[in-house]
């Protein structure tokens, strides 16, 4: 019908019922006041007239009544009784509501932490233009098992011009720069692009302007866009910052743009934000000529066309690196099958860490619905304390349903309430939060408490709400009338049907308890492993500290340009790290062992292709190795063990025969069954370089992670192939705060304008790579130990309960005769049966949930036997123990008065 | 005054629809024009009135609306809606059908069978 007018009507009630109630009454008295005055008319006396009249008329209550149900008000009326109904209840019973309130609390505020960060990283889109647009390009070589190689200007010019699939493209050049010039030389990241990066994303700058193609440069532009964090820091938000002149790595920029502050480039960084971004045209000076085979830009991301799906831009690519391998074979040797890949930018940012914060996010609704579980169980106790009330109720003439909505509605205000302070609190708490996230999940900046959180906690709100209220509500609308009555006169107690709906609950809370700690079990197992893992050397007593060298556009600038420079300045370092009081040893190395996860940043290490001489190209399919370039005294430093053959030698530089030492897994891989030490390698593809000699084996040493098992190393001298990014290694009995200015000031007298980072332990650095899964696993640790705990008070609650509601039958069973003991194992049984088949049915779906959290367990299977033995068997003493308490005190019950109560 | 027809379920609120339709009215208007269209004969609860009043208007077929009486007091006048003109129709409609129906049931004699 008239679905519009009606839902207009009741609105109009809903906002105004006062004043609709006021008009009603003005209605009826005018009613009864035009009849009186015809009365009057007729002969009647005025008093008398307003009698007749008020009777004619019939009772206004119920007749107001009538006209709020006319208008379908009533329910809204009914509402507001019962929370008013609601609300003294819990007034009355403040223990009991403080306890479910807080509970609650913390469940909704956990809820909404874990959300907003869910929210923030994995659901929001990235904040750009049409994000769903942009996409990560990946250059692979299946065929010698490479992912993300680099390429060349002409290959990205193929995907600008020939695919006929990008609105825009843009390398990435992600890395740290040093920033001087502006007081204390500082280590910032910085990001140089295309010219078009800025317009692909789709930013306006906050003052300034961005690059544009009248910018263009073959080479670098000499212009700067910076952040609005570097203005803020380095210029006090100075409006007139434009124009000026900053030093990266030594090359003088002009400032022409600040960027919003809620800009934030879409990729992985070596370490924080990116905070100045240049531009190039990646074809002239300091770029190599471009030729297709020079393949020297990394990390390729573009916007798609509009109104092209991933799949037919995929295909476009598809089809065209066919024909480019077709056209230049000599630039695409067959066997690496050279192709060209698309990914969603968003899921290349956050896709690694979507299995740890859905399992997070996981673990914390199942701790939302313990808890509800735990404060149903405590409603169902009072629910029949009130059956004889429900009874009168009933007799009286409440329909069923009004009274499940009375109940409903109770427990709704019980569940809003602790959800608006668990939101509070999480709002109130967030930042604090915040900090305790490691950093290296991608766009926590981003974490705030929008609509959508604050939708997803009112969710979780009445979803528990629903949970916990369900069971007593259904349990007042079963409860028969007359029996009811009897029963509750009898006083006696433990119901059978209340039992069996408390018993199901219990079951399920320990079902949820046992899916927590399996999951706790596996993710402490997994960081036990890799904590004891050998990670291939002695952590303990090594300090480290990074730099990174210069690395400027115009090469007259660079004092570290070529090999020899730098050498010179590497041994420079090491003498002066030695003087240290207190150093015993000291080494470089480019990428220290546990950091090097993210290799396609500038300086990290990417895998690279290589060849092994005299063996066939056809035969050698997946050749490819990480090149760490290291000083002789590395692996002495680490007390890593050199298996066979020799560590470099000073000797080993510049000029002399290139030399390198493998470790074990290159040498398992690529020399299965022959012996490598003498052999020779060569990295890439140019067949006019020359080889470098095998000299030595070393075992493994967990460069890319401790999680990372397996990735072939090549080690080379850093006197004869060095790289800009160093980090040294110092032995030393010196903790790192101690050492750390002396580090500090002696690089600094090599070079003034060397900024010194990251200066750690050894342990330090390998506890911060397992940050992340040291979160997780302490916080589904934590809720898995709250969820025993709440799971624990359950069956103690349970047992308590029934303990006192069957105190009669105790008596008389002692009585009768029954020993302290046989009733001691009844309660006992009767809390372990149910606890036991809990744990059956937890263990049952632990054993889908662990499947789902494969990939992010290391050395433990996902059905490792020792957890799912030790969960169930931790689970049945505390239920065991939890029992053991109420059980006691029903020994204790004195047969004389517990019969006399009756 | 002769003996009152009590009015037959479910009728009130055709004959309000009709009442308001002759022009606005408040309450006791209608009331009052219904008894005096059926010249007396109907009874009406007086108070049973108002729940159907605000039934049709939540119903959107009349909408009310404050206005001044003949003696100068405020009161709710309620006018048929166009959707309550489409109503009255139909109900007269089917009225008229049933009745005519009936009454042919009625009429009916032991021979015409």
């Amino acid at each position: 019908m008239n679905l519009v007018a009606r839902l207009r009507s009741w609105l109009k009630w809903i906002v105004n019922g006062r004043r609709l109630d006021r008009e009603m009454e003005t209605e009826i008295r005018f009613h009864i006041e035009s009849y009186a005055a015809e009365l009057v008319r007729k002969g009647m006396s005025q008093q008398e007239a307003m009698r007749e009249a008020r009777i004619e008329f019939g009772g206004i209550e119920s007749h107001k009544d009538a006209m709020r149900a006319a208008v379908g008000i009533r329910w809204w009326d009914e509402l507001g009784s019962d929370l008013r109904h609601g609300w003294r209840l819990f007034y009355k019973n403040p223990a009991f509501s403080a306890v479910a309130v807080l509970t609650l609390a913390l469940g909704v505020g956990a809820n909404t932490a874990i959300f907003s960060i869910v929210d923030a990283v994995l659901l929001r889109s990235l904040p750009y233009r049409d994000p769903d647009r942009l996409v990560r390009i990946f250059f692979n070589e299946p065929g010698v098992g490479l992912r993300d190689v680099r390429f060349s200007k002409p290959e990205l010019d193929d995907l600008q011009t020939r695919a006929d699939v990008f609105e825009d493209v843009s390398p990435i050049f992600e890395g740290s720069e040093n920033l001087t010039g502006a007081g204390q030389p500082e280590r910032l990241e910085g990001v140089n692009g295309s010219f078009s990066y800025f317009s692909m994303l789709g930013v306006t700058p906050q003052i300034g302007r961005l690059y544009g193609p009248q910018d263009f440069a073959p080479g670098f532009a000499p212009e700067v866009v910076i952040s609005d964090g570097l203005w803020r820091r380095a210029y006090g938000a100075d409006p007139n910052v434009l124009g000026r002149t900053l030093r990266l790595d030594n090359d003088p920029l002009t400032i022409i743009g600040v960027l919003p502050p809620g800009f934030r480039h879409p990729g992985p960084t070596i370490s924080g934000e990116p905070e100045v971004f240049g531009a190039g045209g990646f074809s002239a000076d300091p770029f190599p000529k471009p030729m297709r085979g020079t393949r020297i830009l990394v990390n390729g991301i573009g916007r798609l066309k509009p109104g092209l799906t991933l799949a037919q831009a995929q295909a476009r690519l598809t089809a065209m690196a066919a024909q480019l391998r077709y056209d230049f074979p000599a630039d695409y040797p067959p066997q690496a099958q050279w192709t060209i890949e698309i990914q969603p930018l968003q899921e290349t940012l956050v896709g690694k860490v979507r299995p740890m914060l859905l399992v997070l996010l996981g673990a914390v609704i199942l701790i939302v619905f313990i808890v509800s579980l735990n404060i149903a169980n405590l409603l169902l106790a009072r629910a029949s304390g009130r059956q004889q009330e429900m009874a009168v109720r009933l007799a009286l003439g409440a329909s069923r349903g009004r009274m499940v909505r009375q109940m409903l509605t109770e427990s709704m205000l019980l569940s809003l309430i602790g959800g608006a302070a668990g939101i509070a609190t999480a709002v109130g708490t967030l930042g604090f939060i915040l900090r305790f996230v490691p950093s290296n999940i991608p766009r926590l900046n981003e974490v705030r408490i929008d609509w959508m959180v604050l939708g997803f906690a009112l969710l979780i709100s009445i979803l528990t709400g629903l949970v916990f209220g369900l069971a007593p509500a259904l349990h007042a609308a079963k409860g028969a009338l007359s029996s009811a009555i009897r029963e509750g006169g009898r006083g006696s107690g433990y119901s059978t049907k209340t039992g069996r709906l408390r018993d199901v609950l219990i079951v399920s809370e320990l079902a949820f308890a046992v899916i927590l700690m399996v999951g706790a079990g596996l993710l402490l197992r997994t960081l036990r492993d890799l904590f004891q893992e050998n990670p291939g050397f002695n952590p303990t007593q090594v300090v480290t500290a990074n730099i990174e060298l210069p690395n400027p556009n115009e090469s007259e600038a660079d004092p570290y340009l070529d090999i020899p420079r730098r050498a010179n300045f590497d041994r420079e370092l090491l003498r002066r790290m030695k003087a240290i009081p207190g150093v015993e040893l000291a080494a470089i190395t480019e990428a220290l062992p546990g950091t090097n996860t993210n290799p396609s940043a500038v300086g990290g290490v990417a895998i690279e292709g290589f060849a092994i001489e005299d063996r066939p190209v056809e035969s050698s399919e997946n050749l490819s190795a990480e090149r760490i370039r290291i000083s002789p005294d590395y692996f002495k430093v680490l007390q890593a063990s050199l298996l066979r053959g020799r560590s470099f030698s000073e000797g080993d530089e510049d000029g002399k025969p290139l030399v390198a030492i493998i470790d074990e897994s290159t040498a398992h891989k690529y020399w299965p069954s022959s012996d490598p030490l003498g052999r020779r390698v060569r990295f890439g593809r140019d067949s006019t370089k020359p080889w470098r000699t095998v000299v030595g084996i070393v075992k493994d040493i967990k460069s890319d992670g401790l999680d990372i098992d397996g990735v072939p190393h090549i080690y080379v001298s850093t006197y004869q192939d060095s790289s800009k990014r160093l980090s040294v290694v110092l032995r030393t009995s010196l903790p790192a705060t101690l050492l750390e200015p002396q580090i500090r000031h002696e690089i600094q007298s090599i070079d003034p304008g060397l900024p010194v980072f990251g200066v750690s332990s050894m342990n330090g650095v390998l506890d911060r790579s397992l940050a992340s899964r040291r979160f997780s696993a302490d916080l589904v640790g934590g809720f898995a130990g709250l969820a025993v705990l709440l799971a624990s008070i359950g069956i103690y609650g349970l047992l308590a309960y029934m303990v006192g509601q069957r105190s009669r039958e105790i008596g008389i069973r002692m009585a009768l005769g029954a020993r302290r003991d046989d009733i001691l194992r009844m309660f006992l049984r009767k809390g372990v049966a149910l606890a036991g088949v809990g744990i059956v049915a937890g263990v049952v779906f632990s054993a889908f949930t662990a499947s789902m959290m494969a990939s992010l367990l290391y050395g433990v299977r996902p059905h490792d036997p020792v957890v799912f033995l030790i969960v169930p068997l931790l689970l049945l003493a505390v239920a065991a123990l939890a029992s053991y308490f109420p059980a006691r005190r029903a020994t204790n019950v004195n047969p004389m008065f517990a019969l006399r109560e009756v | 005054m002769g003996k009152q027809i009590d009015l037959l379920q479910g009728t009130l609120d055709m004959l309000i629809l009709k009442a308001v339709s002759l022009g606005p009215l408040h309450g006791y208007g209608v009331l009052l024009r219904i008894q005096q269209i059926s010249g007396e004969q109907l009874e009406i609860q007086q108070g049973s009135l108002y729940p159907a009043l605000y039934r049709l208007e939540h119903q959107g077929w009349i909408a009310g609306e404050w206005g001044e009486s003949d003696n100068k007091r405020k009161a709710k006048f309620y006018s048929l809606t166009t959707a309550g003109r489409r109503k009255l129709h139909a109900e007269t409609e089917k009225w008229n059908r049933m009745t005519s129906l009936i009454a042919a049931i009625l009429r009916t004699t032991s021979e015409e069978i």
